[in-house]
């Protein structure tokens, strides 16, 4: 086969894709965090007195159908947005993770009854699986973030089993073990540290996916409490509005499309970074 | 050859096409629903009526202009003294569109299946109060047995939910009679895909109208009615063409509607329960009147309605919307927006802000009511302003959206303490289904034995003056006790092409009378 093109190794930083896309997460998730002590307007209060303002100097990206900023509601919902993806992503990989070395490391019946069992999972499509995890917990932001990063597990621990597989096949690994390594030392110092870089690329890629469908969830009423400033809801809440007001959820869901764009570019930019040479 | 044959199939496809009705003769008519079932007889859904109330004849019509009932399929009828026995003299000659004749063992049929308890009547069963039987006396006469008087009865069949079916239809059909429904009324029931459309095509032999339609026969050849559950897509269905009238439009776009010349927005005020939040008088700290009212003092409706409902329907003060016979206006002087006040009875209660936490807390125990909402109606929109605005006051709110079935199940269980509802009729009777102790829809939880007396007497009492006098007392006691927080009056805002005209609607003000409506290109 011929290779037309043999792709290089960069470090993340060298990258200026992955410095833009780091740079708006920064902005965001900075944002977000000093959202008390920057000096916004308040997200929830209503006002019949400036119901649908367009962007203008008091209020940069206007107001919303019962009159909120939604500067302030943007600012003040990236945390529930960017909050509820982060758990979501912890659950996934702290559940897919170890049930994909394990997996990868032991073998035989349990690899077999793992994967059937992660295989149950995938047939459901992510959302579906992650709407019936709702049903059952009830509906709040928590049971989003549980059920997003419960739907997103199964693919996790599906790629870290098959990375786990690949490294144990390493000369190395063989060689670890003639000195005597046992299972349990091999798959901590040595396949693990090896399994990090696709496994922090595949992550990047699934946080995208977490914030996407956990904004879903919230658009379809299934999360946050009414009238609390997330990006999935406010988004709802601006969609009938779309021709009087249309900034109440344009600037939401490009917060939310800019925020899973910039994801994506920085796992592309991890997986680069990684290559092996 | 083959050429021939493909230009002959080309042709035939353009003339059966040319062959159909004009766009003069038929209309689209968007609905907001799509409900499970469409059995008038079996079903509760308000927006089944809208295209069946042009498929049934009902025995008698509320002429909404006077107020009072009209022949239909019945020409006459006699009450006796007791109230108990209803005589109806039908009318002859009238012919279902299956060709069945229309007559007193029809009438008979009818009632029996309603009242079958294997239909499991959600809706025309409980219409028919304390209905007993029914007796054929002779082919074009019946008498209909209470036992008690009632005096709603005609209201309820002058209503789509006791339109008269065709025994024959509904003894081939069974349990599918709803995608196949045969009546007398001015439009044949064509076609029905659930979820997708109905369609009705004109009844070129209807002959018996009653007085309240202005035409003979139908004016036009087909009306389709399409489905548009999304309120968002209700105002740019209208405006691109694809529906010469659409009901519920929000009032964001009747706004926008009004302004532009190819349209007109028709609306019409609902008789009925206005909207209001139900509180549950059984569930601390809402127990207690005074947190209660303080919650209707801190409630700006007037707010809500310029906000949320652009003015587009009123204020509502009492349970009763007031376009309903027998509202009370003077529930208009009950609780006008008052903070201070609001404030004031919730400090003499004890709840005050002692941790300086922004929320009010009473031996330890914060102010935090829970709220649940249906998706419709605007509810989320008000709940939200509501939330925001008592937080100002110190009151925490925790919200849930739920479905109707999740409410019902939430207020039999007595889990909330504010659900929000509102429910059409054009009788007063309605009040009995929310504030009588063994209501469906006591979701105050009130067990108020004086009220439980007045609506079981007022749904017996004959005298219109006597009735009204009662129902006065009802919604006083209602607004007294602070039992429901009133939002608005409901107004269908229906949305209307130019080109339509003689669109005119039921005393219940949902259903269109679909025969005098003729469109223009």
């Amino acid at each position: 086969m011929i290779k037309w093109y043999k792709p290089r190794r960069r470090p993340l930083l060298r990258q200026p894709v992955v410095l833009v896309a780091l740079g708006w997460l920064v902005l965001v998730g900075g944002a977000a965090l000093l959202a008390p002590w920057l000096a916004l307007g308040d997200p929830v209060v209503v006002s019949a007195e400036r119901v649908l303002l367009s962007p203008k100097a008091d209020f940069l990206l206007g107001t919303d159908m019962l009159g909120r900023d939604v500067l302030a509601r943007l600012v003040w919902g990236g945390r529930w947005t960017l909050g509820m993806g982060l758990v979501g992503l912890g659950l996934a990989v702290g559940l897919g993770l170890p049930v994909g070395l394990v997996s990868g490391t032991v073998g035989g019946w349990l690899d077999v009854v793992l994967m059937r069992m992660v295989d149950g999972m995938l047939a459901f499509p992510g959302l579906l699986l992650a709407m019936a995890t709702i049903a059952v917990l009830g509906r709040s932001i928590i049971s989003v973030a549980v059920a997003v990063g419960l739907a997103a597990a199964p693919a996790y621990a599906r790629v870290a089993r098959s990375a786990t597989r690949e490294v144990r096949a390493q000369p190395y690994v063989d060689a670890a073990r003639a000195i005597g390594s046992t299972e349990g030392h091999v798959m901590v110092r040595h396949v693990l540290p090896n399994v990090t870089a696709p496994l922090l690329a595949f992550a990047a890629t699934q946080l995208g996916w977490i914030l996407l469908n956990g904004a879903a969830l919230n658009f379809l009423g299934l999360g946050v409490e009414l009238g609390t400033p997330e990006w999935g809801a406010m988004l709802a809440d601006g969609r009938g509005y779309l021709r009087d007001g249309p900034w109440a959820s344009a600037f939401p869901g490009l917060a939310l499309t800019l925020t899973v764009l910039a994801v994506n570019l920085l796992a592309d930019g991890v997986q680069e970074a990684t290559r092996p040479r | 050859m083959n050429r021939i044959l493909a230009w002959c199939v080309l042709l035939s496809v353009v003339l059966i096409g040319c062959a159909g009705p004009s766009s003069e003769e038929r209309g689209v008519y968007g609905l907001t629903l799509a409900p499970s079932g469409i059995d008038p007889h079996v079903n509760a859904s308000s927006e089944l009526g809208i295209p069946l109330t042009s498929v049934y004849d009902t025995l008698v019509y509320l002429d909404p202009e006077t107020g009072e009932f009209v022949p239909g399929l019945a020409e006459r009828w006699d009450i006796s003294s007791d109230g108990l026995v209803h005589t109806f003299y039908l009318r002859r000659g009238v012919t279902f569109h299956d060709g069945t004749p229309f007559n007193a063992e029809a009438v008979r049929f009818n009632l029996a299946r309603i009242t079958s308890p294997d239909l499991a009547s959600q809706k025309a069963r409980f219409m028919l109060g304390p209905y007993e039987r029914v007796h054929v006396v002779d082919e074009y006469t019946v008498q209909i047995y209470l036992s008690e008087p009632f005096a709603p009865f005609l209201d309820t069949l002058s209503q789509v939910y006791l339109g008269m079916a065709s025994p024959a239809a509904v003894e081939q059909w069974g349990d599918e009679y709803q995608l196949h429904q045969v009546g007398s009324g001015p439009f044949v029931f064509a076609e029905y895909v659930p979820g997708d459309h109905i369609l009705l095509r004109r009844n070129p032999d209807y002959a018996w109208g009653p007085t309240v339609y202005r035409h003979e026969t139908a004016q036009l050849e087909e009306i389709e009615f399409r489905f548009f559950t999304d309120p968002a897509t209700r105002s740019p269905a209208l405006e691109t063409g694809e529906v010469d009238v659409m009901g519920e439009i929000p009032p964001q776009d009747a706004a926008r509607l009004k302004s532009n010349p190819d349209f007109r927005i028709e609306p019409v005020p609902i008789p009925g329960a206005s909207l209001m939040i139900f509180m549950n008088t059984e569930r601390p700290p809402l127990d207690d009147v005074r947190v209660r009212q303080a919650l209707l003092y801190a409630t700006d409706r007037q707010a809500i309605v310029s906000t949320v409902f652009r003015e587009s329907s009123p204020v509502a003060h009492g349970p009763l919307a007031a376009v309903t016979l027998g509202y009370e206006p003077a529930v208009e002087e009950f609780y006008p927006f008052d903070v201070e006040r609001a404030m004031a009875l919730l400090a003499e209660v004890g709840w005050s802000d002692t941790d300086g936490d922004g929320v009010r807390d009473r031996e330890g125990q914060p102010l935090a009511l829970d709220l649940y909402l249906m998706g419709w109606g605007h509810m989320p929109e008000v709940g939200q302003w509501l939330i925001s605005q008592w937080a100002e006051l110190g009151i925490a709110v925790n919200s849930q959206v739920v479905s109707y079935p999740e409410a019902l199940e939430v207020a039999a269980q007595g889990k909330h303490h504010l659900i929000p509802f509102n429910l059409s009729g054009s009788d007063p009777d309605i009040l009995r289904q929310f504030f009588h102790s063994q209501a469906e829809f006591n979701w105050s939880k009130i067990a108020d034995l004086e009220m439980d007396t007045w609506l079981e007497t007022a749904a017996r009492t004959l005298e219109r003056a006597d009735r009204v006098e009662l129902y006065s007392r009802v919604q006083l006691r209602v607004m007294d006790g602070a039992l429901v927080i009133p939002i608005r009056d409901y107004v269908n805002l229906n949305g209307v092409s130019n080109r339509v005209q003689g669109l005119g609607f039921d005393a219940q003000g949902w259903f269109p009378w679909l025969i005098d409506v003729t469109l223009s290109e």
